[in-house]
């Protein structure tokens, strides 16, 4: 019995820490691949303190969890300690099951319940923006309240109902009693509570997700906005970092304790000449682990004072909204483009500027945050057809483009395209087309052509397709030769139909973990956008071959940079959108990117050209000359609202197959 | 003999206080937003009344091949409902049959080990779960590490990335800790007294754990129950990565109308979920109650 | 004697429910040793909780040295208590227990070192300064409780069932010693038992409450000898009660024989309750008593014995030395001041016979009180 449950307990704990010894592991991987390992090296840990955005979350995430866990602990703990007292019984009653609300309700109910609030109280106040810290701050209060009044509860109620009185009847006053005799009584809830706010808040993804602002993002949400491109094993050094941050932590209050428990016996057996009593032992102990709680706590509330010590003062601001791994940030030796334009601002005009840099995971997530009015950002990069949407709805601001001289580096090629076909709202930052990628060890060449690859049921369950519903039926439509921006609803069910023929062959539905699945061979075809098959080719394991080609009709795409209408500093924007454009960060970014660049200083640039190579240089800039008449063929457009309604439905509809 | 009045205890003047600030706050941003809830549920893109949104729900449809290859039309979100209630249920189950028995044992250790051991299990937790679940994509794909060990061990391979499996896995990995606190906190504080009476009164081993120790836990079992089964109804994110896109849940279908900026029907799917859930809670707690309080 | 606190026609009732008190009136005076006595429920820890600025009456006026202190707080009345749990607060060790009144006045560090171990020294726990107060023993943590009160040097202590937690050797102990600290302090004491014998054995004065309401002020002799009413006859010591008739002065009428008493003024005629402690009964030969019986149970308890005796119905209890068998008929024989005559109340007819008496029985409803209030 005995052998048995320890063999059980260590079969959990290998469960439990499985993941954590894969992260570890990988945090120290040679390539960017997260499944396939080629090597050790400590580049990630460099990365990571190079990556000052992700520092930036880091750092947010912290005051976040810091300012919520101590407000929502004292908040709490008054609560308790009055509800503890309340006589009335109905109100006591309707009390505990306010409390019990955001337990029983799943976050993403919490979040979206405190997001429309926001949004519309925000509206109705005429507020350019809603949402920000406070908002965050005020969700994550809400819900870490709960825990901590139900761990305070408790204790008050173990306590012998007389000490406060005692106190009083010794001289207190009813609050010096309640500092002096009750606190110290329930301190061991109040930091467990305390300890599961912090905790809750740290992992939050969710309720973070729908009341982010602007200026305000969030570890979690840095993380699942690199679901376009990749999760790097940066975020596992970090992760790394923590867990070890936190075992030292553990390690180092347990040694107090210890000591201190040692130094208690010794006295004790001095005194009395013989060992210790063994009878109150439990007592003791759990003492020990008050104490334990009490160092760590302090420990970490030090820790938040540093943090909060490091806040800069405010200068000016620019915010900036992107797709996330969508600049060069440092990593590798590269461009960190944003402190280098914070460093070129002040040097150019002597004044600091701080850039909040926030990233989204799709167009439509952005178009969400930006038509809700609740944000306000001044820089952002959406796609063609989303920009064509937002400037339907009057959603961007016309460019003063006398302050974008660098504009001119932009070939006629790139100018007049449909979503601005006058050249007022947009700069573009990168092009690109989707084509196929396959693992040439698993795809017969002969096989290796146009769209059937992916419908081949020689590679059923090998496949990979789109997991956003555009780019998924913009697969089918290109196949059948159908306009991907039809109104027809006929024509959409008939690409439904050819994805549901294709639906058993697919062995995923993939943004970002289309690279894992590609670069260890899991997966023998996809489609995805042509730089990204770089990526991959970086990382490809020993036994894969990964290969690229064009299918006859496929979608080509532009990004932007547009200035939206809650934009608070349109000089400043355009200045960076300009800072954007110029050499150095232009290279930069595409040389991360790996998309191609609509910018003749980046195209034409030497050092570029090298450091792509041929075989990239090909491929990425195939049929450039070519583009403007591919583009307004196969590009994506706008879609009316009732079209893309019946398209998400139809998308549901994939999806529960 | 007589009743004796016992003097409830004087309420000091910060003591009335104290709770006001929470109160309010409790109103502001737990019931009122639940309102705004409802209010977009009920209402179109120019906020007057409809049902629309919540008649839409129950009456979308979708067609769906049969395992004999005919067509068939179901009700899309109903479908979406039922299989997330399912795999949230599955989980929640096997968090509690992989839970109960380390809460046990955890409860048993000695003082040290038991803190060890409850510290352990909280580690995890510190560590953003989207990683988490990231690196549990790399255990468990095809060429993942799991498939390694087996093969390395000539024990064949299994397909378990994308199946039901693994976001059940996903989900039991996130939550259990949820499972394990509140069982071991209950046990933990057991009378230790009661188990040797029991002894004393002839039960073996096997009978102590069920006549006294399992219901003297189960409100600790309810709350480990609430604890997993709510946040695992509306995970979207478990699904995506570890079933390869293919399950579609509740969370999915929120966040997609969300991005989709169908805020109202957003709102309606929520609010259908939320009354679903406090229903269900609602019959639970009641059931519970009796459990733990009328005997067992 | 000065009177150090006057409780004037306090009402109290919580929550709209039944008066805990009625209209009750109290002297208590300098240097003097009082206790409340009376069963669960009766008020009487209402009562130290009143004077202790805890509650307020609803009704009635709380005097201390002739000044009304209804509304003076707790932390300003010069009164301190040692509560029924001793509430010792378990984050501080025996020193700083007690020398928690002197810190919140920021008393000079010597002067707390002194005067602690002043106390120590006087409640005997030298050398467990620091200790933590969970690791001491019931007696211990009743000492520090004591010398906690006594630091900041009360006019009045108040005792909430002190003792009721102590075994009955330990108990024994403390009683005495509680009484050394009142004699050697000089601190007026107002002590809370359901007791008799502890309040007996150590008490200037006695309060027997019950219901809300006060029965009886008295010296331990007084309220012994002279039971104001059945209540009171039946709840200090063991008593046997019967139904009588004052036939005039100093002649009464009870079991059917008339006997000499020492009583008067109950005019003639007159229904009373009559009470004869059970060791005032001397067992006489069946013909010299003046009524006689059947023994019905006989327990040895070491001293003597207790024998009930079944007198035509009722049901008496009688302490003896002398040994008789159950079953033997035996007579009795009472002196007139051993009668003692009380006034007819509602409690007449409750109390006083023994027909259904146990020892067992009664240690039972002891213990299940003690937990109440």
């Amino acid at each position: 019995m005995k052998k048995m449950s320890k063999i059980y307990t260590a079969l959990i704990f290998a469960f439990l820490f499985a993941p954590i010894v894969i992260l570890l592991v990988f945090s120290f991987n040679a390539s960017k691949s997260l499944s396939v390992f080629s090597g050790f090296s400590f580049k990630w840990y460099r990365e990571l303190l190079r990556d000052g955005e992700t520092l930036i979350s880091l750092k947010n995430t912290l005051i976040l969890a810091f300012s919520a866990s101590i407000i929502s602990t004292v908040m709490g703990t008054a609560a308790a300690v009055g509800m503890h007292k309340l006589r009335n019984r109905y109100l006591r009653a309707a009390m505990d099951s306010v409390t019990n609300i955001p337990m029983i309700n799943p976050d993403i109910i919490t979040g979206i319940s405190l997001m429309l609030m926001f949004v519309f109280v925000g509206s109705r106040l005429g507020r350019a923006t809603s949402l920000g810290f406070g908002t965050m701050l005020i969700a994550h209060i809400t819900f870490c309240l709960p825990y901590v009044i139900l761990q305070v509860l408790p204790k008050l109620q173990q306590m012998d109902k007389s000490l406060p009185e005692a106190a009083m009847d010794l001289g207190c006053t009813p609050m010096r009693a309640f500092l002096r005799a009750e606190l110290p009584e329930i301190l061991p809830g109040i930091i467990t509570g305390m300890i599961m706010a912090f905790t809750l808040s740290l992992d939050d993804f969710v309720i973070s997700y729908f009341t982010q602002g602007n200026n305000f993002q969030t570890l979690p949400i840095r993380i699942y906005s690199m679901t376009k491109k990749t999760v790097t094993p940066k975020m596992y050094a970090l992760a790394t970092l923590i867990f070890f941050t936190i075992l030292a932590l553990l390690l180092a209050s347990n040694f107090i304790g210890d000591e201190d428990t040692r130094r208690l016996r010794e006295e004790r057996q001095k005194r009395r000449g013989k060992a210790a009593q063994p009878k109150k032992r439990r007592r003791e102990l759990s003492e020990k682990t008050k104490r334990r709680i009490v160092y760590s706590a302090l420990g970490v509330a030090a820790a938040g004072a540093l943090l909060f010590a490091l806040i800069p003062p405010q200068p000016q601001v620019l915010n900036v909204y992107n797709w996330g791994e969508y600049i060069s940030d440092g990593s590798e030796d590269s461009l960190d483009t944003i402190a280098a334009f914070e460093d070129w601002y002040q040097e150019t005009y002597g004044q600091r500027i701080q850039v909040n840099y926030a990233t989204f995971t799709s167009n439509e997530d952005m178009y969400a945050k930006l038509k809700s009015g609740a944000v306000s950002y001044d820089v952002i990069i959406p796609s063609d057809y989303m920009i064509a949407r937002m400037r339907e709805e009057n959603m961007l601001l016309p460019l003063d483009y006398g302050n974008i001289p660098n504009y001119e580096n932009i070939p006629d090629n790139f100018r007049n395209l449909y979503y601005d076909e006058n050249n007022e709202y947009t700069v573009p930052y990168t092009y690109g087309v989707v084509g196929v990628i396959y693992n040439a060890n698993a795809v017969d060449e002969a096989d290796a052509e146009g769209w059937d690859l992916l419908w081949n049921k020689k590679y059923a369950g090998q496949i990979l397709q789109f997991n956003n519903n555009r780019d998924a039926f913009g697969t089918a439509m290109y196949k059948l030769g159908i306009d991907v921006n039809t109104a027809d609803k006929a024509d959409w069910d008939r690409a439904l139909a050819e994805l549901k023929d294709q639906n058993p062959l697919v062995k995923s539905y993939v943004m970002d973990e289309i690279y894992n699945m590609m670069e260890s061979g899991e997966a023998a075809a996809a489609a995805y956008y042509a730089g990204d098959y770089f990526t991959m080719l970086d990382a490809q394991a020993d036994n894969v071959d990964l290969q690229f080609y064009y299918p006859e009709r496929t979608n080509y795409f532009v990004d932007a940079m547009c200035i939206p209408s809650c934009c608070q500093s349109k000089e400043l924007a355009e200045i960076f959108i300009n800072y954007m454009l110029s050499e150095e960060p232009a290279v930069a970014n595409a040389e991360y990117i790996y998309y191609a660049s609509p910018n003749r200083l980046v195209y034409e640039n030497e050092d570029y050209i090298d450091e792509m190579g041929e075989e990239a240089m090909d491929i990425l800039y195939q049929g450039q000359d070519k583009f403007q008449e591919n583009y307004n063929a196969y590009a994506y457009r706008s879609l009316d609202p009732e079209t893309l309604d019946y398209v998400n439905s139809l998308w549901e509809n994939l999806k529960i197959n | 003999m007589k009743k004796v009045i016992v003097p409830p205890q004087r309420v000091q003047p910060h003591e009335r206080v104290a709770p006001v600030p929470y109160m309010v706050w409790a109103v502001l941003f737990t019931v009122v937003p639940l309102l705004f809830i409802a209010y977009y549920a009920l209402t179109d893109n120019q906020f007057h009344f409809t049902f629309d949104n919540i008649t839409r729900f129950f009456t979308a449809t979708s067609t769906m091949e049969a395992a004999d290859g005919t067509q068939k039309v179901i009700h899309t979100y109903l479908l979406i409902f039922w299989r997330s209630f399912k795999l949230a249920l599955i989980s929640t189950a096997v968090c509690l049959l992989m839970g109960y028995p380390i809460a046990y044992i955890i409860a048993r250790a000695s003082p040290k080990a038991q803190s060890t051991m409850i510290t352990l299990i909280m580690i995890p937790m510190w560590m953003n779960f989207l990683i988490r679940t990231y690196a549990w994509m790399t255990i468990l794909q095809d060429t993942g590490i799991l498939n390694g060990i087996l093969s390395a061990l000539h024990l064949g391979t299994v397909k378990i990335i994308g199946t039901e499996g693994a976001v059940v896995v996903g989900m039991v990995y996130d939550f259990l800790p949820y499972m394990i606190l509140p069982i071991y906190s209950v046990m933990a504080k057991m009378d230790t007294r009661l188990l040797e009476a029991a002894r004393d009164l002839g039960c073996n081993s096997l009978g102590v754990l069920r006549r006294v120790i399992f219901p003297l836990s189960l409100p600790g079992v309810f709350s480990g129950i609430t604890m997993v089964l709510v946040p695992s109804i509306s995970t979207f994110y478990i699904s995506q990565k570890l079933g390869n896109g293919k399950f579609y849940l509740i969370g999915d279908a929120i966040e997609g109308q969300y991005v989709a900026n169908n805020l109202h029907f957003a709102a309606a799917i929520a609010f259908i979920l939320m009354v679903a859930l406090l229903l269900s809670m609602a019959v639970f707690q009641r059931l519970a109650n009796r459990r733990s309080y009328g005997g067992a | 004697m000065q009177k150090i606190i006057e409780l004037k026609h306090i009402t109290k009732s919580f929550d709209g429910g039944e008066p805990v008190l009625k209209d009750v009136s109290l002297d208590v005076y300098d240097n003097e040793f009082l206790t409340l006595l009376g069963p669960s429920g009766c008020g009487k820890t209402t009562i130290l909780r009143i004077i202790g600025g805890f509650e307020q009456p609803d009704e009635g006026d709380v005097l201390f040295l002739g000044e009304r202190i209804n509304d003076i707080p707790a932390h300003k009345r010069n009164v301190n208590t040692v509560f029924q749990r001793y509430a010792l607060f378990p984050h501080l060790n025996v020193f700083e227990n007690i020398a928690f009144p002197l810190r919140e006045k920021h008393v000079p560090k010597d002067e707390i070192e002194q005067k602690v171990h002043e106390l120590l020294e006087m409640v005997a726990l030298k050398g467990f300064e620091h200790r933590s107060v969970t690791r001491l023993s019931g007696g211990q943590q009743q000492r520090v409780a004591i010398a906690r009160a006594l630091i900041s040097r009360p006019r009045v202590l108040l005792l909430d069932e002190p003792l009721g937690a102590l075994d009955l050797k330990l108990r024994k102990d403390m009683q005495q010693e509680l009484k050394n600290i009142q004699k050697q302090t000089g601190i007026t004491f107002i002590f809370v038992t359901h007791d008799q014998e502890e309040a007996l054995s150590m008490s200037d004065t006695i309060v027997v409450m019950s219901e809300g309401k006060i029965h009886q002020i008295g010296s331990p002799t007084d309220i012994y000898n002279e039971p104001s009413n059945a209540f009171v006859a039946d709840f200090i010591g063991e008593s046997n009660i019967l139904d009588g008739t004052m036939v005039r002065d100093r002649v009464v009428n009870f079991s059917g024989h008339t006997f000499d008493c020492v009583d008067e003024g109950f005019g003639e005629n007159t229904p009373v309750d009559v009470v004869v402690r059970p060791e005032d009964v001397d067992i006489v030969p069946v013909e010299k008593g003046m009524l006689r019986g059947v023994v019905t149970s006989v327990t040895f308890m070491g001293v003597h014995y207790e024998i009930i005796v079944d007198i035509g119905g009722f049901k008496w209890m009688i302490q003896t030395t002398d040994f008789v068998a159950e079953g033997e008929t035996i007579g009795l024989f009472i002196e007139p001041d051993a009668i003692h005559v009380m006034p007819r109340s509602e409690y007449s007819g409750m109390f006083g016979d023994y027909s259904s008496f146990s020892n067992e029985l009664d240690e039972l409803s002891v213990v299940e009180s003690e937990d109440d209030e």
